[in-house]
């Protein structure tokens, strides 16, 4: 086992013990969210900010049938997955067509898009309000209202999402991925087809989304309009740049610290997101590969220091 | 036979026809080159070939079978494959990484796409590491593309077109760059591919065009002005004219 994956699992193990359990279950569902992103951000190298169409899309579609028809946690982890790979195939559909700055202002105005059509449509998502009362139904006599037994259902999700994820980027279509990302014109002229890879990129990055979304949905017992809105794209991207977006645990990374930082901080001092702020120019500037690069060169130069 | 022909293949950029009425026979096993000054319309006739864009007018045929505005995609998992101009690799990939994607996508079955190793593609390594040998890289494999030499990356270039073993190979200036010792090595190279590929071949460096060419194309102002076996073609006064400028190589 890798040290990186012994890390991740002392992380699930430890974090309950030093924070809420809710706070905890908030980190693992933002990574897995960061997880889905980073495919398409630092594998295939495309710039969505729109995520929060497909995390959305699956909290509310889930969360009303958790409320209304009363299925059971495992169909809504189903269909949440489904609706974020169906809507993710929908506008990525439209959006792989153009590349550079107008993929970009497309996956936004779809979002806003979608966040209209959910702020408009009161009836069924309440609007401003957000729709309230999603259960978190028992599921083989587990309670998961216990925020622990939550937490540790969450978690598992957590560890298989980067399973899945980890055999995602290391099988032929993460090279593939990257290729187009490396130089998108000489892997056409080798023979692949890159709209429909970035669309298939798309469709898997979306499914990791509505799952979140749903997870997300359940932890609250709310599908807040801010889940399908702009912030929340812009967060998990900002999220994963500052965890580093060049490999596969920076999204887990930076998630942490997102969740964390906006939950201790935040309490102290209300203009925290200006420490984000000063950490997201660090990054630009200093370390393109985020905390991950960081980390990788603080201890590169101080083995360099021990041999002189 | 002829393995690839156009029929009257016309390209026209607004006003500009950069291909203009092309009607090009390229047989089997052969080494077919296509000179012709800068701006002659050579390397808009390998982006029509390749189908990067589509002809305006006319028809490709690939083995007598149309293959007129399929796109670019398509056109590797037919068997023909081209290098370019202006190195065009896969910078932060090692060098056995750029050849196994090219391999990869000429490979019958993608069988595992989501889930397998990549290393559990045994064919598609061998063949990857066959076209690295092919350019005395084979050595190298595991270094960064970014970190070679230009004369490598030219090299290299040419392996991923080969990694899709394709049955018709389209070279754009292979030398184009290299030093005097790098273009002896590249002649060798192209001569070593003779026979086992059909190839056309577009060159400035004469040196090259006159020793591996089979037939030579001439182009000027996006048309075919001659066509012929080197000798013919150096004699060729209206070739002199348009290219050589008079100081025939």
């Amino acid at each position: 086992m890798s040290r990186s994956t012994l890390a991740i699992l002392a992380a699930v193990v430890l974090l309950p013990l030093v924070m809420r359990h809710a706070l905890g279950s908030e980190i693992w569902i933002f990574a897995i969210f960061g997880l889905g992103l980073n495919l398409l951000l630092g594998y295939t190298g495309l710039l969505s900010f729109g995520q929060a169409t497909f995390f959305g899309s699956a909290a509310y579609v889930a969360g009303w049938l958790l409320k209304h028809l009363g299925i059971n946690a495992f169909a809504a982890l189903g269909i949440g997955v489904a609706v974020g790979a169906a809507s993710a195939a929908l506008v990525g559909y439209l959006c792989v067509q153009r590349s550079g700055l107008y993929f970009i202002m497309l996956t936004f105005a779809l979002n806003q898009l979608f966040y209209f059509v959910a702020y408009q449509w009161t009836s069924v998502t309440g609007g401003e309000d957000g729709m309230p009362g999603v259960p978190r139904p028992a599921f083989l006599g587990i309670d998961f209202k216990d925020p622990l037994h939550y937490y540790v259902f969450v978690s598992a999700l957590f560890l298989g999402s980067l399973w899945i994820m980890r055999r995602i980027v290391g099988s032929p279509l993460g090279k593939i991925l990257q290729a187009i990302r490396e130089n998108e014109l000489r892997a056409e002229a080798v023979g692949y087809d890159v709209a429909r890879f970035k669309l298939l990129a798309f469709v898997i990055a979306g499914a990791f989304s509505g799952l979140a979304g749903v997870l997300y949905a359940m932890l609250f017992g709310i599908v807040p309009l801010e889940a399908i809105g702009f912030v929340a794209s812009g967060n998990v991207v900002f999220a994963t740049l500052i965890g580093g977006s060049g490999s596969l645990y920076g999204p887990i990374i930076g998630s942490f610290l997102f969740i964390w930082l906006s939950e201790s901080v935040s309490t102290l001092w209300a203009r925290w997101p200006l420490l984000l702020g000063v950490a997201f120019v660090a990054v630009v500037l200093f370390f393109r590969g985020g905390v991950v690069e960081a980390w990788s060169r603080f201890w590169s130069w101080r083995s360099s220091r021990r041999k002189i | 036979m002829a393995i690839l022909e156009t029929q009257n293949l016309i390209k026209a950029f607004g006003a500009l026809a950069a291909v203009n009425g092309v009607n090009l026979r390229i047989e089997a096993g052969t080494v077919h080159s296509i000179i012709g000054p800068n701006g002659a319309g050579k390397t808009t006739l390998f982006n029509l070939l390749t189908g990067v864009f589509p002809p305006s007018s006319g028809r490709i045929l690939f083995d007598g079978r149309d293959i007129t505005g399929t796109p670019a995609h398509r056109i590797a998992h037919l068997g023909l494959a081209r290098s370019f101009q202006r190195t065009n690799v896969f910078p932060a990939f090692s060098l056995f990484d750029n050849v196994w994607v090219a391999a990869f996508a000429c490979n019958p079955s993608w069988k595992g796409l989501l889930w397998r190793r990549p290393d559990q593609y045994p064919e598609v390594a061998a063949r990857a590491r066959a076209a690295l040998a092919d350019v005395g890289l084979a050595d190298k494999a595991e270094v960064p593309a970014r970190q070679i030499s230009h004369g490598e990356q030219r090299q290299l270039e040419l392996a991923i077109a080969l990694a899709a073993a394709p049955r018709l190979l389209l070279l754009d200036e292979p030398a184009a760059g290299l030093s005097p010792e790098e273009t002896r090595r590249m002649i060798a190279l192209v001569r070593s591919l003779k026979g086992r590929y059909t190839i056309v071949l577009i060159e400035h460096k004469m040196d090259i065009i006159m020793t591996v060419s089979d037939r030579i194309s001439a182009m000027h102002f996006g048309s075919l002005i001659a066509e012929g076996s080197p000798a013919e073609i150096q004699r060729n006064p209206e070739v002199r004219r348009a290219y050589l400028g008079g100081v025939a190589a």
